[in-house]
């Protein structure tokens, strides 16, 4: 199998994945009373009328007195074509809302996503040069507690240290402001941080112990005999090898955090970003809205398997296609 | 090093049985291959401690009346009602407390008497271990969490609501009496400061933060090792059972391992939780549910590598099926890499657990760190007590099973040190 017709059924398989997850969620949803039907009979109840009409008025509404099958195909069809429905409580279509949300979520993943990159195998490659010496201690050290702390533990501290006593940071967001101001990344410094602790330790750990392995090697040992400067040596030949096993640690640490911690911390933070706005959705119970950032995220985290994938088959030129 | 290698001599010969045999008799006993459904004595710690557990959780489920403790039940039922009052047994534990218990048993008999049994290779790995002393204190801690959440209940009461000593400080620290409604210990230039009564101050109600961090360790250790069971069991036998079979049903069940990694199990527990509603059951029901795929990965890997090996080879000459094969020789060689791996997802849970619990919207029913963090938010510039306690807490011991499981790699698979030891 050439590398192109594995990618083509690497990527049908993520549309096959992508097919099951959403065949799971509809099915969740089938089977569970519609919040919003026990909501008009309730709200029929107070008024006066008839509670079981109500109820039916609203199935009939939202289209559920259909058939199972046919739902399903029309929930398939939605779903494929982007018509994810109506926020109630945001009053404008869900894309738009989530697209809203991208807007903010995406203005401290990008930096975090580029700063854990760069910085967490350079540190693990510093690291495995200076192996066992205090460097090496402290930067592990300083990774692991990075790591190990709860990153919405980590931001509730640096926002009573760096904003409520030191005042060094602003307390509340403000999400006028413009993308590439100083006042924005002034205000994004701190989240930032958190998500770059909280992601680089596993990736740091990861490259310092894979490159420990390459170090001694004998390639390393002829580039040395060559007279190749440390610094080249290390970022052409250690880096290489490394990078196979560090991408699939490197997609799915930074998966992980986006789709949990990264909620928490725009909640402490206060941005409206994809996080804050699946929170509302759920405390308003807005279905449509939390079903579009559940199927969001849901595609978020294939794509990033499928990338990872495809990425460990390119950089590692050993992998045979056939098996994985 | 010296005089070990006598010590694993004569340890070797008392290990064959007791009596005074020569080193190159070999008593068959020990070596007999059971039967596909014998007794092992893991088995039978199982049946004699479990059973009595499980038992008494369907008494509690279906005979217990829902407003009812269910020892003062039993008490009435078996007429022992005046025992059981003279020495204070009205305990009323829920489902989740029997299974935790099942699952303690479990734990005894599948790691805990086999490493009691292998007396020499216990001792060996503890040496080993020993050596990295961050791991020792990382067990010290867990074995405090663990100890505080199974004991802790009993002798701490549940913290209640006390108005008048709202954020009560810790020991040797103090408050301006402006954030106070009472004071609880003595007041010194308009501030009041911590008594031992609280020995980590009061939070917004008055509730004592010590005893809610402790009966949070009772929610952890349950996380902690249902979880670990319930992906322990799905994932070694997907694993297993996926690299025996192999072609086409290896290829089905490890597509399906991928579905499942590839899910992102706290957003669609936020679903869950939003069309069913959902407590720390369904929590724990859900993320084990969603949590094996790496394991299972994990196990299916090591198990084709094992059954590459030539003793495999010598054995199924033998005359050993497959299932014997993978339950006395697979699973047991496979075992210390599972115990490591899981070590490193129990975290996981937890700050899944605390994140949920943080966003109000866990289980209410039950006290925990990220409640107790989330309790705190509002009143961190004067009172940052109530999120620092369990903070650092919860903190502490993600730190602790992340150098569990990286001390134990290293203990049992001396290949590996180069790799991680630090």
């Amino acid at each position: 199998m050439g590398l192109l017709r594995y990618i083509l059924a690497r990527t049908a398989w993520a549309v096959a994945v992508t097919f099951i997850i959403v065949t799971i969620t509809f099915l969740l949803i089938a089977l569970a009373p519609d919040p919003n039907i026990s909501q008009a009979a309730t709200q029929a109840a107070l008024q006066g009328g008839d509670p079981t009409e109500a109820a039916q008025r609203e199935a009939e509404m939202r289209g559920l007195d259909q058939p199972l099958h046919i739902r399903y195909i029309d929930f398939l069809q939605g779903v494929y074509t982007l018509e994810w429905g109506w926020s109630d409580n945001r009053a404008q279509p869900v894309t738009e809302a989530l697209l809203e949300g991208i807007y903010y979520t995406a203005q401290y993943s990008i930096p975090w996503t580029i700063l854990t990159i760069i910085i967490g195998p350079i540190v693990g490659l510093y690291s495995a040069a200076n192996m066992y010496s205090w460097k090496d201690h402290l930067a592990t050290g300083f990774a692991f507690a990075g790591w190990a702390i709860p990153n919405f533990f980590f931001a509730l501290i640096l926002v009573l240290i760096f904003s409520v006593w030191l005042n060094l940071f602003p307390l509340s967001y403000d999400p006028s402001a413009p993308v590439f101001s100083l006042q924005n990344v002034h205000q994004l410094v701190l989240p930032v941080f958190v998500l770059v602790t909280g992601s680089i330790g596993a990736i740091m750990r990861v490259s310092r112990n894979e490159s420990a392995e390459f170090q001694n090697a004998a390639f390393m040992k002829t580039a040395k005999a060559k007279g190749v400067s440390p610094l080249r040596a290390y970022a052409l030949h250690v880096m290489r090898p490394t990078l196979v096993p560090l991408s699939t640690t490197l997609v799915g640490q930074i998966l992980v955090i986006f789709l949990g911690s990264s909620l928490l911390v725009e909640i402490v933070f206060g941005i409206p970003g994809l996080g804050r706005i699946t929170f509302d959705a759920l405390i308003n119970q807005d279905t449509n809205l939390i079903l579009g950032a559940t199927l969001l995220f849901t595609f978020i985290a294939v794509m990033g398997n499928l990338v990872e994938d495809i990425v460990f088959t390119i950089l590692d030129p050993r992998i045979s296609y056939d098996d994985r | 090093m010296t005089g070990n290698d006598e010590s694993i001599g004569a340890d070797d010969v008392r290990a064959t049985s007791g009596s005074a045999r020569r080193f190159d008799e070999i008593d068959w006993d020990d070596y007999e291959e059971p039967g596909l459904f014998s007794v092992t004595p893991s088995l039978k710690i199982t049946l004699l401690a479990g059973l009595p557990i499980v038992l008494l959780g369907l008494y509690d489920e279906f005979v217990v009346g829902d407003r009812e403790a269910t020892f003062v039940r039993l008490g009435s039922d078996l007429g022992l009602s005046g025992p059981f009052e003279t020495l204070g047994v009205d305990f009323d534990p829920g489902s989740l407390d029997f299974l935790f218990m099942f699952t303690i048993v479990l734990f005894i008999a599948y790691v805990g008497y086999p490493l009691y049994r292998n007396g020499r290779m216990t001792r060996y790995y503890w040496r080993e271990f020993k050596r990295n002393r961050p791991a020792v204190i990382s067990l010290v801690w867990l074995g405090l969490i663990f100890v505080g959440g199974v004991l802790g209940p009993f002798l701490i009461a549940m913290p209640e609501q006390d108005l008048a000593a709202a954020y009560q400080p810790p020991v040797f620290a103090s408050i301006d009496l402006v954030h106070t409604t009472g004071c609880v210990g003595e007041i010194r230039d308009g501030r009041c400061y911590g008594t031992w009564e609280h020995p980590l101050g009061t939070s917004r109600g008055g509730q004592d933060v010590f005893a809610s961090v402790v009966h949070g360790m009772t929610v952890t250790m349950q996380i902690a090792f249902i979880t670990t069971t319930i992906v322990a069991i799905i994932g070694i036998t997907f694993g297993t059972v996926s690299a025996y079979l192999g072609g086409w049903a290896d290829e089905i069940m490890m597509r399906f391992t991928d579905i499942v990694l590839s899910f992102p199990t706290f957003v669609f527990f936020l679903l869950i939780l939003y069309i069913y509603g959902a407590g720390l059951g369904m929590f724990i029901l859900v993320f084990a549910a969603f949590g094996w795929g790496a394991t299972a990965r994990y196990v299916r890997s090591k198990a084709l590598s094992i059954s590459e090996e030539e003793f495999i080879k010598a054995i199924r000459i033998s005359g050993a099926s497959t299932p014997t094969i993978v339950r006395r020789h697979v699973i047991p060689n496979t075992a210390s890499s599972i115990i490591t791996q899981l070590t490193l997802i129990v975290p996981g849970f937890l700050l899944a657990e605390a994140q949920l619990a943080f966003l109000g919207i866990g289980d209410t029913a039950v006290p925990t760190w990220g409640q107790l963090i989330s309790a705190g938010r509002t009143s961190i510039d004067f009172a940052p007590w109530i999120v620092l306690a369990p903070g650092f807490t919860l903190f502490l011991t993600i730190l602790a099973f992340n150098f569990l499981g990286d001390a134990i790699l290293d203990a049992i698979n001396p290949e590996a040190e180069a790799e991680t030891d630090r």
